[in-house]
């Protein structure tokens, strides 16, 4: 998914009183930031000057790093920010593209089916590429267009493109020496903001909605001029008028799909992001794992130890793996907090793996750790959900969760997604160190391959949690416990409720209850519990008893088919083996969303917390 | 979210409105509605707006069209999810309810009329819709579930009274008898997905139909890339679709007609023909799948049997004669290894049925099937 946004024009030249108002190059820029959750990992923008032409600023990176050029008298801009799943988003692959002469830039959303044939045609007939994307065909041919028939302009030439492209997409395109943006759409969305001295495109009305409401949808097949105060659209080459509408809904829950909150939509994506993690990676039947992690032959083997690092909910799902790398893998595994990470004591560094689980890739203190180990000189795997992000730079190998753009400030379908990347990871490496055997393999990586259907099931009993925390949720504090695999899902469903209800909530060890945490139970404390495979269930549930005896309320996650008649609260988990405990922690995440709702909290954005921290 | 040709049900209705030139478009959403606005989103996709109105108790389809009251502020149309119709009929009763306040329904002639809802007509005028009768009709028309209404609409249903579900057309018999109300006559692709054998003549119909030719092949390229080192083994037909997270072992065989949803497993040696296999699903080793729906997650084991000859089939109260289905097999249900399924089996959601066991009538949700 990626986004697009053009402007032409002054805005707010009325409101700001005759000082000049926000530069094009800004606007466009805040455009773009807008657009963010459509993905960010590289972005670029293409600024038409009347003194210097055109200029082109892009990168890989997020919006807010890609510095918007200083000019002069803008007179127009386009922009595109890029969330790329598969391939390297590399400054070159970056929007806006260009012709080979650097006259004309074009940006895009969606795929050009035959872009190998016209690029075999254009390189023959001399055009030079400079990246590997299939937008590329665009500018050039609009430059052939404008070679061929010397009366052609921007529009023409467009117009002209437009009919030898298969595919979907939306295009803008802008040309030095054209007062115009001219767009184009099939298939891919693109929508026309009318403001007073300015016009807008983008495919995305939250693009420019604090600028204008009155918007222009346009049709496949539509190709559009824009001038500031002017919009001409054209269908099969008539002029059309598409009529002009008013966006009554506020920016925010434009791309929330009709959710309240990013973190509920995201806690309901998981089946299928789960999907997409899990997708081609395993093969049950022989019990191997294709992960695309790349060491030389030998090292796995060698390996004695791996120190995870990370921080906040990854470093949760750095606790889980470690217990499935001893498990399966038959090797040490520490899990650190990347802050208070050094690389010491006599570790031998080439037989020490370093394994930064970061979700964006720009974690300051996960990257500070991973440099540390670099430095000592131990190996290093990146687990990351950010194609390109600067950890994937900096390691020697990464895995990817592939659990597409999370907005939400407070992780949900990424630590999923994290821990079944790792639990894939401990597989690998326990197959290659001869530690896991076949028919063992094979029944992990067929309680996996349960995960996104079991995770459904979850879903499918909301409303008994929304129950449970309509009737709980007011307590004083709250807390989760655990045992084994329990223990790192106790946690993180305490983060989850502390960081979005702001209630006090912590985890702790389940067998640690009685040793001091335990004086601060009482009857206005619910307990929830981890009571599935892989927790020690049984033992779990003696602690339970003790908090229980304290007069607190206890709310368990259960395997199917087990049943403790005194739990207050059971919510059924399938069976799904080792991965149980991270199915029961979607009971939580949805218990935390559900407190935190009815207080009426701010969800997607609590008090103090950003969702990437890029700062030590 | 019924997945036809591996994508849900709903998406077609939806290509079929928005192909018809509609760009706002209300969900009357219930049950699982998370699944519903986690597809379809704000829109954007399908480049239209989505909005979503919730009916929280299933009162009837003339108490769900009321929920849509406050996002409708002009002449609308109301389509069926689980009908998928032409945009031309779209177009044709979006057009006369811009023309006036008179409520307008599309008729279309089937072979089973009594199944449905048979429009008793006056040239275009509509006398009665009497809902699956049970006295022998002399027409085939029928409701096509295609309606095209004002604002006023809303005020009728308010003012009908009725003694069980609120439904619309008991609205629109009493609008006939007074102020009227328009039919339309339709005779193009109507493809009705509310029984759930009626889901793989649909799947068949839509794998084999035009716009879904380009998709099968799609599927074909898929198929060699997730059948990875065993594509040389295994057999797929042309019309058979697999969604791009799908296992396929070696030896297997995907007949045609037949869609494979997304993180399903078809393991090593299986035969799947003629059959919906819902996301997640998996197809143990040398199983036999022909004529069958797998539901969500479900589990068939190894060597288990679902195929059988057309067969009567029992639905809560009805029976259905001469089903060309051999079985369903329900959300995240188990099937041990080994078991057959035949004449229209119908095991419900989360049944585990054990090793060996013969299935051929009616499982409850949540039973477990012992041998003996």
């Amino acid at each position: 998914m990626c986004g697009i946004i053009g402007l032409i024009g002054d805005v707010d030249a009325r409101e700001t009183n005759g000082e000049p108002g926000p530069s094009v190059g800004d606007v466009v820029h805040q455009g773009l930031a807008n657009l963010e959750y459509r993905g960010y990992d590289s972005a670029g923008i293409a600024l038409v000057d009347t003194a210097d032409g055109l200029t082109v600023a892009k990168q890989s990176g997020q919006v807010d790093e890609l510095a918007v050029p200083e000019l002069d008298a803008v007179t127009h801009g386009i922009g595109h920010t890029r969330w790329s799943t598969h391939g390297p988003p590399t400054d070159a692959n970056a929007h806006p593209h260009t012709d080979c002469a650097g006259d004309v830039a074009v940006v895009h959303n969606g795929i050009v089916e035959n872009y190998e044939t016209l690029k075999n045609d254009l390189e023959a007939a001399g055009h030079t590429f400079t990246s590997d994307t299939d937008t590329e065909v665009i500018p050039h041919l609009i430059e052939d267009a404008l070679a061929t028939d010397p009366d052609a302009d921007l529009l023409d030439a467009v117009r002209r493109v437009e009919t030898q492209l298969a595919g979907s997409y939306a295009i803008c395109a802008v040309r030095e020496g054209d007062d115009r943006i001219v767009v184009a759409r099939r298939g891919s969305p693109l929508v026309i903001g009318r403001g007073t001295d300015a016009s807008f495109v983008a495919s995305d009305v939250t693009a420019f909605l604090e600028h204008t409401r009155e918007v222009t949808y346009l049709e496949d097949g539509d190709v559009a001029a824009l001038n500031a105060g002017r919009v001409q659209v054209f269908h099969g080459g008539e002029p059309v008028d598409r009529g002009v509408e008013t966006v009554e809904w506020e920016a925010d829950a434009a791309e929330k799909g009709g959710y309240d909150h990013y973190m509920r939509k995201e806690i309901h994506e998981q089946p299928e992001s789960l999907r997409q993690t899990l997708a081609g990676r395993l093969d049950v039947e022989s019990g191997d794992v294709d992960l695309d992690v790349s060491f030389p032959p030998g090292v796995l083997a060698d390996v004695e130890e791996i120190q995870i690092v990370a921080c906040g909910t990854s470093y949760y799902a750095g606790r889980y793996a470690a217990q499935l790398f001893e498990e399966f893998a038959g090797v040490r595994a520490t899990v650190e907090i990347a802050s208070e990470y050094a690389f010491g004591a006599g570790r031998t560094p080439d037989r020490t793996l370093v394994v930064a689980v970061t979700q964006s890739g720009e974690t300051a203190d996960t990257l500070g750790a991973v440099r540390r180990a670099n430095a000592a000189g131990a190996r290093t795997l990146a687990v990351t959900n950010t194609v390109g992000s600067t950890v994937t730079r900096e390691t020697d190998t990464t895995a990817y969760i592939r659990a597409g753009p999370e907005i939400g400030v407070a992780a949900t379908k990424t630590f999923a997604s994290q821990v079944a990347t790792l639990a894939m990871l401990a597989v690998l490496f326990g197959r290659d160190r001869g530690a896991l055997g076949a028919a063992d393999a094979r029944s992990v990586l067929e309680d996996l391959r349960g995960l996104p259907g079991a995770v459904q099931q979850v879903l499918d009993e909301e409303e008994a949690v929304r129950e449970a925390a309509r009737e709980y949720g007011d307590s004083e504090a709250f807390f989760f416990i655990g045992r084994a695999l329990g223990v790192p899902v106790a946690l993180e469903g305490a983060l989850k409720l502390k960081e979005i209800s702001y209630d006090h909530a912590e985890g702790f060890t389940a067998g640690e209850l009685k040793h001091g945490p335990l004086a601060l139970v009482t009857s206005e404390t619910p307990v929830l519990a981890v009571l599935t495979e892989g927790a020690d269930a049984g033992e779990t549930m003696n602690n339970v008893t003790e908090a229980q005896t304290r007069g607190a309320p206890a709310l368990g996650c259960v395997s199917a088919g087990e049943a403790y008649g005194t739990l207050d609260v059971s919510f059924s988990v399938p069976n799904v083996g080792v991965v149980e405990p991270l199915v029961a922690n979607v009971y939580l995440q949805l218990f935390a969303y559900h407190v935190a709702n009815a207080k009426g909290r701010a969800i997607d954005k609590p008090r103090n917390l950003a969702k990437s921290v890029t700062v030590e | 979210m019924v997945p036809v040709a591996n994508r849900p049900l709903l998406e077609h209705v939806l290509e079929a409105v928005v192909a018809a030139g509609i760009d706002h478009v209300v969900f009357v959403v219930g049950y699982r509605q998370e699944r519903i606005r986690n597809h379809f989103g704000d829109g954007d996709e399908w480049g239209i707006d989505v909005e979503y109105v919730e009916q929280s108790t299933q009162l009837g389809t003339g108490h769900a069209v009321l929920q849509a009251e406050p996002a409708v502020d002009g002449p609308f149309v109301v389509v069926n999810g689980d009908r998928i119709v032409d945009p031309s009929i779209v177009t044709t009763v979006c057009d006369r309810a811009a023309s006036g306040e008179t409520p307008t329904v599309a008729v279309t002639r089937v072979d089973n009329p009594q199944a449905y809802g048979v429009v008793t007509l006056e040239g275009d005028r509509v006398v009665a819709i009497d809902e699956k009768p049970d006295v022998p009709v002399e027409t085939g028309r029928i409701n096509a579930g295609v309606y095209g209404f004002s604002p006023a609409i809303f005020e009728a249903i308010r003012e009908t009274t009725t003694a069980g579900e609120l439904t619309i057309t008991a609205t629109l018999n009493d609008v006939a008898s007074a102020a009227g109300v328009y039919a339309v006559s339709y005779d193009g692709r109507w493809l009705d997905v509310s029984n759930l054998w009626d889901l793989l003549a649909v799947n068949a119909a839509l794998i084999g139909a035009d716009e879904a030719a380009s998709e099968s092949t799609v599927g074909e390229a898929v198929a060699s890339e997730t059948t990875g080192a065993h594509a040389d083994s295994v057999s797929v037909a042309d019309d058979a679709v697999l969604a791009d997270t799908v296992r396929v072992g070696p030896n297997v065989t995907l007949g045609g007609a037949t869609a494979i949803g997304r993180n399903a497993t078809v393991e090593a040696g299986a035969v799947v023909e003629n059959a919906v296999v819902f996301p997640d699903a998996v197809i143990g080793a040398g199983a036999v799948v022909r004529g069958a729906i797998v539901a969500g997650n479900a589990r068939i084991g190894p060597n288990a049997t679902v195929a059988g000859e057309p067969a009567t089939v029992v639905v809560g109260d009805t029976v259905h004669h001469d089903v060309a289905l051999s079985g369903v097999v329900g959300d995240n249900a188990t099937i041990g290894a080994g078991a057959t399924l035949t004449d229209g089996a119908v095991v419900g959601d989360d049944v585990a049925a054990e090793a060996g066991v013969v299935v051929d009538g009616r499982v409850a949700p949540g039973a477990v099937v012992r041998r003996g």
